[in-house]
């Protein structure tokens, strides 16, 4: 009998740590997608930015700028996080009246820029952090995919939200007081 | 967009997080967005359309007070219900790592997921030691936010993840519309102060030391107190002469305090540090009050560097009475300044700061899907 106990133990045991491996994958392939997937969205948020600060260059008729916005538009991908960064200190000589509509366009892709990049970094982090445990790396889970990377750029200022109507504050003000 | 909200606390309770949700929830709803609220409440209990009770909440001692929580198998599955239900473009928990629905929704949701920190948890080690635990709770979302400067620090060092900072919204239209309480502001000068008195962060007494100065050379000048504490504590620092000019209200209801803060000349946020974000400061920038506030950084930032309020140095009782016998002696300065504060506190008002939380959800949505929307969208 008590072999029989044995044998009992060892199936449930088999079965509750098969059950961890089954969710263990199953986290380490969802932040891996979800990293990948943050990374295709920083990379689109960062070609609007660039192609709005085009955009803002030649109506500005700033050679500077628009040099910059088009080297961070062609660059390679070695090459990219540095002209971001050129793009980055190039727009913030650059003030932007937010009427404009090619101004509006780029203050609301630098600001997704920002988020974006925020959330990629983080979804990175948790990628990495999922690949350092033993029992990830001894059983190569993350399989297909590769080892994301921190998209590293310094991070570019937040200009302020343009409001959608300059709210008529002022004159709701004054209530008469009783 | 389709927007799922859960509260950890029950809105039998008023509180904090439930107002801010409450006030995110009805701002989003204005810009035309789908939104449900889950939240422990009775069922038969009065509700706003958009909340979906999940049932009676436990009270449950927590972090030093008692919070009124709902949390176990029934809970697990109403949960699952609404998120089923729901089919959210995107789900927002608030402070997720409590027991509660908020993390509960966490663990059950596949799509992405926005959290909101309210509190600066201050317990970093226990968060350190619970980190691991945690983990499987933090990867699934996607977006965070932090409502203050100091809830974002926690973050970024004990939790190690980024967060946007969006401070508190405040119910512009609400605060500008309310009538002041009857006989104030008065005709001689009223200040006002709000908060708990005997703390000493909130530097109380350099008010009472400026006014009690004041109140000797100006015979109709008067002061009005709202917060929570002792009246006779309250009185003790002040002669008995000048007791007849002090009215103290106790702690208010909201209602209240909005009235409050529309019954006074000058506001006077004398605080000594400590404070994260001048919530109160917004407020009374919407009640279109004159305000006078220590030079602290938080403060300085909320009142766009003094142009929206004038600030004192901190700590500096004779620089205080200077200032409050200049501000009462100068009806124009008083109302430039009101009328800035009226134009700044247009940035902390609940239908811009839903746009910024609008978005976070956007980037939420895009960094799970890897699809971009289009710019009318953002």
């Amino acid at each position: 009998m008590p072999r029989m106990w044995w044998v009992l133990g060892v199936v449930v045991l088999a079965a509750i740590f098969s059950a961890y491996l089954g969710w263990t994958a199953q986290r380490v392939e969802r932040v891996h997608a979800r990293a990948q997937s943050a990374e295709r969205a920083l990379d689109s948020h960062l070609l609007r930015r660039a192609a709005a600060a085009a955009v803002v260059a030649e109506h500005l008729e700033s050679v500077e700028l628009y040099a910059a916005a088009r080297l961070a538009l062609d660059a390679e991908p070695d090459e990219r996080e540095s002209a971001e960064n050129d793009l980055t200190r190039q727009l913030q000589g650059v003030e932007l009246d937010p009427v404009d509509p090619a101004a509006r366009a780029l203050i609301v892709s630098s600001r997704r820029v920002v988020l974006a990049r925020q959330v990629h970094t983080d979804l990175v982090r948790d990628a990495l952090t999922a690949r350092q445990r033993k029992l990830v790396r001894v059983l190569r889970l993350p399989g297909r995919y590769p080892r994301p990377r921190y998209f590293d750029i310094v991070e570019p200022v937040m200009p302020p939200l343009p409001s959608p109507a300059p709210a008529p504050a002022s004159e709701a003000m004054p209530v008469q007081a009783v | 967009m389709r927007i799922g909200i859960v509260s950890p606390y029950s809105f039998d309770v008023p509180g904090g997080v439930q107002n801010h949700i409450m006030d995110l929830a009805e701002a989003l709803i204005e810009l035309g967005h789908h939104v449900s609220v889950l939240a422990p409440a009775d069922e038969d209990a009065e509700l706003p359309a958009y909340l979906v009770p999940a049932g009676r909440a436990m009270p449950l001692p927590y972090n030093g007070s008692v919070a009124r929580i709902a949390f176990g198998p029934v809970s697990t599955a109403r949960v699952r219900r609404w998120l089923a239900r729901g089919e959210f473009d995107v789900l927002h928990v608030h402070e997720p790592l409590t027991p509660s629905l908020s993390f509960l929704a966490v663990l059950s949701a596949r799509g992405p997921v926005v959290a909101t920190f309210h509190t600066a948890m201050t317990r970093s080690r226990a968060l350190a030691v619970a980190q691991n635990f945690l983990q499987p709770v933090m990867e699934k979302i996607t977006a965070r936010i932090a409502v203050s400067e100091l809830a974002r620090k926690v973050q970024v060092e004990h939790l190690g993840g980024g967060a946007v900072e969006i401070p508190n919204g405040v119910a512009v239209r609400k605060f500008a519309s309310a009538a002041p309480l009857p006989g104030w502001p008065g005709q001689g000068g009223a200040l006002g102060f709000l908060g708990r008195f005997t703390e000493p962060r909130k530097g109380f007494p350099l008010l009472r030391t400026a006014f009690v100065t004041l109140a000797r050379a100006r015979p109709g000048l008067r002061l009005l107190v709202a917060g929570p504490g002792d009246r006779d504590e309250l009185f003790d620092g002040i002669p008995p002469e000048l007791h007849d000019r002090v009215e103290f209200l106790g702690l208010v209801s909201e209602p209240d305090k909005v009235r409050m803060l529309r019954s006074v000349d000058v506001y006077v946020a004398p605080n000594t540090g400590g404070e994260s974000f001048g919530m109160i400061l917004t407020e009374a920038m919407a009640a279109g009050a004159t305000i006078a506030a220590s030079d602290l950084d938080a403060f300085r930032r909320v009142l766009d560097g003094g142009r929206a309020g004038a600030l004192f140095p901190t700590g500096d009782a004779a620089a205080l009475t200077t200032l409050l016998g200049d501000l009462l002696d100068d009806p124009a300065r008083r109302a430039d300044l009101a009328s800035c504060a009226r134009h700044v506190v247009g940035t902390f008002d609940w239908p811009s700061v839903a746009e910024r939380v609008l978005e976070v959800y956007t980037t939420a949505i895009e960094a799970t899907d890897g699809r971009v929307f289009d710019d009318d969208e953002a």
